[in-house]
């Protein structure tokens, strides 16, 4: 018989018929020998390389902030300052790895125990769930959290942040609020802001001036200007650039859920101002004064005049400058109903502070972190990145009053700061926001259902999804 | 001693492979079978819940339509597949002058990115902006909402998708009509059959097993529908595009539902088991 690599089979059956002798002597010799160790050495590696960083005692302080360039630089000088002054405390920033988006970014850390100690950039709808998940540390327990925070946020923010088993796990640190930004040029004679002594503009003017605004320009039969845009994806997370800023407006900030300690959350939201609000959005998709198409694919609809109406946030300031120095516009609050009365409240968009049970010293965090939010820091915030700090009295503060009045087009966010709110503090609030997504379609883009069905189907399933 | 080592040399030689069919394989599977009665969102303890999840499933409309609209996608996408593919196998199997630049540029779309690919596409069949649309106005013909309308954007994703891969299946029919012996033609030409009876009687039962290949590929391909509208529609409008794969992750990655989504996916993996089944019996006969 011949081997495969050549030569006569010698004596000794099967088994050696199979194998070359080089290799049968690499895998007997080498493996009986090397091959123990060597998995021994791989094994130790991998479990070296698996153990996480944050369990090592008396490392230096992690502290993850936003990945943008303006928050980078708050990051660095504070970081830096930090060092200078506590050089026995080591602490150093990485911005937030890259990812789809910085929840998931911050899950996986939670679940492969990699979390930062710090962490400044937590969407406040998410920190329910990692507080019930017990990985964040409970910031009332830390001598002094609960007078810093009194005297920073007034009392409704203060019980917005609170968690439902009491404890406060968050530091209220910056706001982005959403307001309509208006080509005052564009809409002068058609769209006048007649709400509370010109300050807003109401349900009504707003569809009378989409009927005047849209046009088909190049006159092939379809609209090719709106009055405006906003996003049409049932994304849950574009509602809160439209559909829940609005029903805040219109409610005064009412909750969306009723929590009750102890208690299933409810649906709140099955009432006149959802209903309104549904009704007054599916007026502007029906009758074209919104675009269905999706422009945000496209170049800049406000810089191209395409529309002239837009609900977005203070980031809009710096791109506007940038990119439109010619355009005349101004930012209101939120549309409303004329019969709404009282402070026209909005979504605060809010990012706030957590510190994750991995951080080997809690106080010494806390004390960074109060260098972030107090008034300097705060002030550093407004200049690096033109986002609210998320503090009473901003407006009135003689601290901040230099740069608002350097930067009047920011003054209107500052202003709209006081009437706030961020989201219901439930673990299921994103799910809440989607079936609301789904019957935001259904109802407002697609017309298939009356307003008052979509918010009856939308509370319904939500008090499913709640265990009702 | 020595041959105890001699034994154990094949074990060794194969466990680097068992090693990773264990942990990438069976043991996501057993796991996964395992998640099915559970409730876990990843950062809290597993809570059992018994067959809760499995009856969930049966009373979720979302999850039912989502699978509705795999088979709208997939009643369209196969049929279709398969006449182009084999109408342009058939066209460059001929003596056509440029044929190896036709062949490479039909395969072109397979090897490019499929992301790249649907953002094109969703930028040619905006309403406003597409250049589809554009043309069609420019011909008189009324604008079509592809990816607006609820009644056409599956359509209009299936087609693309049908776009993307024929290339692939072009080259399958390609090498089956290859294996054809000449002398069946030669057979019929001397019989008199027509260019459409010699496709219809000798290359259509000569290529079955292309064709099967091409149905059970396309059909796994096709219940595997996910990019194309994740990023052209997110699902949208009216859920009318949200593929079973799709709700899946949404159950898995935007809710942190793992148990569920774990029933979800073996749910849904034994029923392309037994779709395949099926179309293997009936193809086979």
């Amino acid at each position: 018989m011949i081997r495969k690599t050549g030569g006569v089979v010698p004596e000794g059956g099967e088994d050696e018929r199979e194998i070359p002798g080089r290799v049968r002597f690499f895998f007997l010799s080498a493996g009986r020998f090397l091959s123990y160790p060597l998995v021994s050495l791989c094994s130790l590696l991998l479990l070296t390389a698996c153990q996480p960083e944050t369990s090592t005692p008396n490392r230096p302080l992690l502290f993850w902030c936003s990945n943008n360039a303006a928050e980078i630089t708050l990051a660095r000088e504070f970081t830096d300052q930090w060092q200078r002054n506590e050089p026995q405390t080591p602490l150093r920033f990485q911005p937030i790895p890259e990812g789809q988006s910085s929840e998931e970014i911050i899950l996986a850390s939670v679940v492969g125990k990699t979390t930062p100690d710090i962490y400044a950039n937590m969407w406040q709808g998410s920190v329910e769930m990692y507080a019930k998940a017990g990985v964040l540390v409970p910031l009332d327990t830390i001598p002094g959290f609960l007078d810093f925070i009194s005297e920073r946020c007034d009392s409704a923010v203060v019980t917005e942040i609170t968690s439902t088993d009491g404890h406060i796990y968050q530091v209220p640190w910056k706001v982005n609020p959403i307001m309509t930004l208006s080509n005052t040029q564009a809409l002068a004679k058609l769209l006048p802001a007649t709400h509370a002594g010109g300050s807003a503009y109401t349900y009504d003017a707003f569809i009378a001036a989409g009927e005047a605004f849209k046009k088909d320009l190049n006159r092939d039969g379809y609209t090719d200007q709106w009055l405006g845009y906003t996003e049409v994806k049932a994304l849950w997370y574009q509602r809160l650039f439209n559909f829940y800023p609005l029903y805040l407006a219109a409610s005064g900030g009412a909750p969306l859920l009723t929590i009750v300690p102890g208690q299933k959350a409810r649906a709140a939201f099955n009432n006149q101002y959802a209903v309104e609000v549904f009704r007054f959005l599916q007026t502007l998709y029906k009758n074209d004064y919104f675009s269905k198409e999706r422009l945000s694919a496209t170049r800049d609809p406000f810089l191209d005049q395409r529309i002239a109406i837009e609900f977005t946030g203070p980031w809009q300031v710096s791109f506007l400058k940038r990119y439109g120095p010619d355009l005349h516009y101004q930012f209101y609050p939120m549309p409303v109903p004329a019969s709404q009365r009282g402070p026209i409240y909005t979504y605060a968009d809010p990012k706030n502070i957590v510190l994750f049970n991995t951080c080997p010293n809690p106080t010494a965090a806390w004390a960074f972190v109060r260098t972030l939010v107090d008034r300097p820091g705060d002030l550093r915030l407004l200049e690096l990145t033109g986002q609210m700090p998320r503090r009473k009295n901003l407006t009135t503060d003689p601290f901040f009053a230099g740069y608002l009045t350097q930067n009047p087009r920011l003054k209107p966010f500052a202003e709209q700061a006081r009437f706030l709110r961020g989201v219901d503090n439930h673990e299921q609030i994103v799910e809440v926001f989607d079936i609301i997504s789904q019957e935001y379609e259904a109802c407002v883009v697609y017309n298939r259902k009356t307003p008052e069905a979509a918010i009856a189907d939308a509370a319904k399933a939500v008090d499913v999804l709640l265990g009702n | 001693m020595k041959l105890t080592s001699k034994r154990l040399t094949p074990y060794i030689l194969i466990t680097p492979y068992l090693l990773h069919v264990a942990v990438f394989v069976l043991f996501p599977v057993a796991f996964s079978i395992v998640l099915t009665f559970h409730s876990w969102n990843i950062i809290s303890p597993m809570k059992y819940v018994g067959l809760d999840n499995y009856a969930h499933l049966l009373k979720d409309r979302l999850f039912w339509q989502s699978l509705w609209n795999t088979v709208r996608f997939l009643l369209v996408h196969i049929p279709l597949q398969i006449v182009v593919a084999l109408a342009l196998a058939e066209f460059l199997n001929g003596p056509i002058r440029g044929r190896a630049f036709f062949r490479a540029s039909f395969f072109l779309p397979v090897i490019v990115s499929g992301v790249v690919v649907t953002i094109l596409w969703q930028q040619l069949l905006g309403f406003n902006a597409g250049m589809i649309n554009k043309v069609l106005t420019g011909m008189s013909i009324p604008k079509v909402p592809w990816l607006e309308s609820p009644d056409v954007a599956m359509y209009a994703i299936a087609l693309m998708a049908t776009w993307k891969n024929v290339g692939l299946y072009i080259i399958l029919f390609l090498v089956g009509l290859q294996t054809v012996p000449m002398q069946y033609y030669e057979a019929a030409d001397l019989e008199g059959a027509t260019r459409w009876q010699k496709f219809r009687y000798v290359t259509l039962p000569m290529i079955n097993p292309t064709i099967f290949m091409v149905v059970v590929l396309s059909t796994i391909g096709g219940f595997s529908l996910f990019i194309e509208p994740y990023i052209m529609t997110e699902g949208g409008p009216l859920n009318s595009t949200l593929s079973a794969v799709m709700y899946i992750y949404r159950q898995a990655f935007q809710y942190y539902h793992m148990g569920y989504s774990a029933t979800l996916g073996f749910f849904f993996a034994l029923l392309i088991l037994a779709v395949v089944a099926v179309q293997k019996k009936y193809v086979e006969e």
